[in-house]
């Protein structure tokens, strides 16, 4: 069966304005299944929302992709030649869905705009109405309230913008969604209402699988399938998530979870130790794949 | 609703501005140490011959008739009043010519100049920007180093090359004034043609220098949007080219309609200058004249015409930028 | 500061404006003809090394040595008044911005106030006012009327500076209010100012100009202005007498358009989101993802001086940021 995912050998380099250049995505490769979520998770730095922007056919410069392919449901694409891919794959074959969607909207337009516009991209003949038709029925099916069309960003609260945002994301039903920490800027229980929201979406089949890239541990127990750890622009270890957290064989996801403060009982009982515990040069352990 | 409290603070910040300028055009030129009257008195008396009596006689006439004999408070509550009747007094050094006569016949000349040179600058120079911006490259580089060196002429300089250049050696243009000698103004064809020759030169100094301005400010609000979240979220959902270009212009216009605010008082005064240079018969050239002779009426009403144009055309930025940001047009309902 | 590295648009711009400066300082002892002393007839050619290099005026005196002699006088008065709007800016704006409350609305009903009112009127009435127009009366009316954009940028930065911790350290140790400003506030705005000022000068010698040529310019000294003032009135242009127009006209361009290249070039200096990044292109990079060398709101310097600063630097994030 053909992998939903398949990205392949991707290098992504930043080029500084004084001509250095820092690597972000050191030769990665990840593959996801049908119906998956796949956790994306690391310290700042460590490469993982460079890697979601890759994947999501965003990446821009100063970032280069220098080389890499990704093949989603068998269709490959050269990463290399960004110019080269064609504009209809953002959006309806791989969405992202961005890091605080603030200003993800014209200031100067109303959401049904972006809606329409961003749907006849796709579809030149589509008519406005169908087109806010077609949103309503998705606000509603979702249970967000259809006024928010007609709104401008700067009426709309943060957690309502960001669950907007994220059905602008997949109103093209788009094989892929790429989550860019989605609820690093939300409270509590928008976080929670974020969350459920995109696993009923999974779950109806709007999208068929979704990279969550976050920093955040304990959301990641909640809402992924499998999780990839990243350090230093290499991912260190993948495997189902139950795997990782409970049984973390790499020495820096070991370092990763001793760090987290959750507090589950398991944890509850076990002293955090901290990265200091560890010896940073044993991050550098080969991949590790359950 | 919301906008139409944001007119009314509006109109009533504008009005309050407009008496501060009020009072500050009456008082700064009373500032004078001596008597305007006696530069008066002494230019009519000149040359004659009248005696002593007969002066003071002409000179207590003069104080009473411009209400110089009256206290500061109550010569400004004439200035008031007089003003808002539309009466802006008596020329010193044409007398007795009104001052409203003398700038009814310089103020349309100002208008025809200036007003089709500010559009035309701020229209074509924010497009030249844009088209900059997007185009990149060569063509974007050429544009922004010229527009970058002509807003940094000052207009006048400008208008005395150009004259220099294209009327004086080259001879494609008349070299002053607003209409050929010997004919007068009327609403014909033909005078119409030969008004417009004088025209162009003074016309394109000025909108060459706000082109220049304009699409420097364009041009970075452009690029600045471009790199903007709302433009890379739109792309990566496959958004066209066209598209993302409409919505970072209707973003980038909104900064340039601020400045344009500001822009008109410096075009205008720039402008003014220009009309010097020219010899075109406006308000500028009027001004000239009047400090020349110290007419202090004159000098008074133009300062008071430009205020009340300036404000004017800052109060319609305003109610446009009012109309157009839907930050200020909708009002926070919220959804929290 | 890191890596500071000054770009082609410093250095032109330094180039430019070190020339106008050695004119204008040196020039004068060059150039050792009175500019008020009759060397020629009316508007004579230029003929040779001398004082008759650029020629004859309409009063038969010598070009090239009013030209060197309004060079100082533009750029002292441009200088002076530059200054003194620079201080009352940064004095208004600080104050308050740190202030807050009372003050802060006080201070800016009046900014606002005066920023809307055009400053060429005021110049213009105040100038008619006044009978003995020095150089030093006409910097002062000019610097207290040109102050406004400044302050409100000032005080736009200051309330940010405001906000951050070591303000209040600084308060609760017990410094005074003069010392809190002074060392915890005015380094942070430094760049700004200096930027400002460059800016402030040049709108002042371009008022000064404007002022001049209107009739209203310093009537002890000559000024560019002031030699464009007699170059229009006695007609020189008319009769082809370029010597008398050309060297004026040329040296405010240079003047006017150094400045605003080394504010734009200090700019990009001191703001490191502007910086033009030499970004190697590699093939297939797709050029609409391309991030811009941004440049914020630009200046607007007009006849009337300026009307618009630049954008204030800033490292508070836009509404709405994470």
């Amino acid at each position: 069966m053909t992998n939903l995912l398949d990205a392949a050998n991707i290098r992504g380099v930043y080029y500084t304005p004084t001509g250095e250049e820092v690597v972000g995505v050191d030769n990665v490769s990840i593959q996801m299944a049908e119906g998956e979520v796949l956790g994306l998770a690391g310290e700042s730095g460590s490469g993982k929302s460079t890697l979601g922007s890759i994947i999501s056919l965003t990446a821009r410069p100063p970032l280069i992709v220098e080389h890499g392919s990704l093949a989603v449901d068998g269709k490959v694409q050269d990463l290399s030649d960004m110019a080269s891919i064609p504009r209809v794959w953002r959006g309806a074959v791989v969405s992202m869905l961005p890091q605080g969607a603030m200003n993800s909207v014209s200031p100067t337009m109303r959401i049904r705009d972006l809606v329409f516009d961003v749907m006849r991209a796709h579809d030149g003949k589509i008519k406005k109405d169908e087109a806010l038709d077609r949103a309503r029925d998705r606000l509603v099916t979702l249970g967000l309230p259809t006024r928010a069309l007609d709104a401008y960003p700067h009426q709309l609260s943060g957690g309502m913008k960001q669950r907007v945002v994220t059905i602008i994301s997949t109103l093209l039903n788009p094989r892929l969604l790429i989550a860019d920490e989605p609820t690093s800027a939300l409270d509590v229980s928008s976080q929670k209402a974020l969350i459920e929201m995109l696993l009923e979406m999974l779950e109806k089949e709007i999208m068929s699988g979704v990279i969550f890239v976050t920093h955040d541990l304990p959301v990641l127990r909640t809402v992924a399938t499998r999780i990839a750890v990243m350090y230093q622009g290499k991912v260190v270890e993948s495997g189902p998530t139950n795997t990782i957290v409970d049984d973390p064989e790499h020495p820096y996801t070991r370092a990763l979870l001793s760090s987290v403060l959750t507090p589950e009982p398991k944890y509850a009982k076990i002293r955090i130790e901290g990265m200091r515990a560890f010896d940073r040069e044993s991050f550098k352990a080969p991949e590790v794949k359950h | 609703m919301n906008l139409a409290r944001y007119f009314l603070s509006k109109i009533g910040w504008y009005l309050l501005v407009f008496f501060v300028a009020l009072i500050l055009n009456f008082i700064l030129p009373r500032l004078i140490p001596g008597n305007p009257v006696d530069a008066l008195v002494a230019q009519m008396t000149r040359g004659g011959g009248a005696s002593g009596d007969a002066v003071k006689a002409v000179y207590e006439n003069f104080m009473k008739e411009f209400g110089l004999d009256q206290p500061l408070w109550k010569q400004f509550l004439t200035y008031v009043g007089n003003v808002l009747q539309g009466d802006l007094g008596t020329s010193f050094a044409q007398y007795p010519a009104s001052v409203n006569s003398l700038i009814a016949q310089a103020l349309p000349w100002s208008i025809a100049l200036q007003l089709p040179a500010i559009i035309v600058g701020w229209v074509v120079g924010n497009i030249v920007g844009a088209i900059a911006a997007f185009k990149g490259g060569w063509f974007d580089r050429g544009i922004f180093l010229s527009a970058l060196f002509l807003s940094a002429i000052p207009p006048y300089c400008l208008a005395i090359i150009l004259l220099f250049v294209a009327a004086v050696q080259g001879g494609f243009f008349p070299v002053g004034g607003a209409y050929s000698f010997g004919l007068s103004p009327e609403f014909s064809l033909a005078f119409f043609g030969d008004a417009i020759t004088y025209f162009w030169l003074p016309f394109w100094s000025i909108v060459l220098v706000f082109i220049g301005g304009q699409a420097v400010g364009m041009r970075s609000m452009a690029i600045y949007e471009n790199g903007a979240d709302y433009v890379n979220y739109g792309r990566g959902l496959g958004l066209r080219d066209n598209t993302a270009v409409r919505y970072i212009f209707r973003n980038a216009m909104l900064p340039q309609i601020t400045g344009l605010a500001l822009s008109i008082a410096g075009m205008i005064a720039g402008a003014l200058i220009i009309e010097l240079v020219f010899s075109y018969p406006g308000l500028g050239s009027l001004l000239f004249a009047a400090i020349g002779q110290s007419d202090y009426p004159v000098i008074q009403a133009i300062m008071l015409i430009l205020t009340i144009a300036m404000l004017i055309a800052n109060f319609f930025v305003d109610l446009l930028y009012g109309i157009i940001d839907p930050r200020i047009r909708a009002a926070q309902s919220g959804d929290r | 500061m890191k890596s500071v590295s000054f770009t082609p648009r410093f250095y032109v711009a330094a180039v430019m404006l070190a020339i106008v400066l050695l004119i204008a300082i040196i020039g004068p002892l060059v150039v050792q003809t009175d500019p008020n002393a009759t060397v020629g007839g009316l508007y004579d050619r230029p003929a040779g090394w001398g004082p008759l290099l650029l020629g004859t005026d309409n009063e038969g005196q010598s070009v090239i040595a009013n030209l060197v002699y309004g060079t100082r006088t533009s750029l002292i008065v441009g200088l002076l008044a530059g200054t003194i709007a620079t201080i009352i800016g940064l004095f208004v704006g600080i104050v308050a911005g740190f202030r807050g409350g009372l003050v802060d609305n006080l201070l800016s009903s009046l900014t606002n106030i005066f920023l809307v009112i055009p400053v060429i009127i005021v110049v213009i009435l105040l100038s008619v006012a006044l009978d003995n127009r020095s150089i030093f009366t006409l910097a002062f009316v000019m610097g207290i009327t040109s102050w406004p954009w400044l302050a409100r940028a000032v005080r736009a930065q200051t309330t940010s500076v405001r906000t951050r911790e070591h303000i209040d350290v600084a308060m609760m140790s017990g410094a005074n209010l003069p010392s809190i400003l002074l060392r915890d506030v005015l380094p942070y705005l430094l760049s700004y100012v200096v930027m400002a000022f460059v800016l402030q000068v040049s709108g002042a010698i371009l008022l000064e100009s404007t002022l001049s040529m209107l009739g209203l310019g310093p009537t002890n000294a000559v000024s560019l202005g002031i030699m464009l003032y007699w170059a229009i009135a006695w007609g020189s242009v008319r009769t082809g007498a370029w010597w008398a127009f050309v060297p004026p006209t040329v040296m405010l361009t240079i003047i006017s358009f150094s400045l605003l290249l080394l504010q734009s070039s200090l700019d990009e200096l001191f703001n490191p989101r502007l910086r033009r990044g030499k970004i190697r292109r590699k093939k297939g990079a797709d050029p609409r993802f391309e991030l811009p060398a941004a440049e914020g709101p630009s200046p607007q310097l007009t006849a009337a001086g300026v009307v618009e600063g630049p954008a204030p630097i800033q490292d508070t994030p836009k509404e709405g940021g994470r």
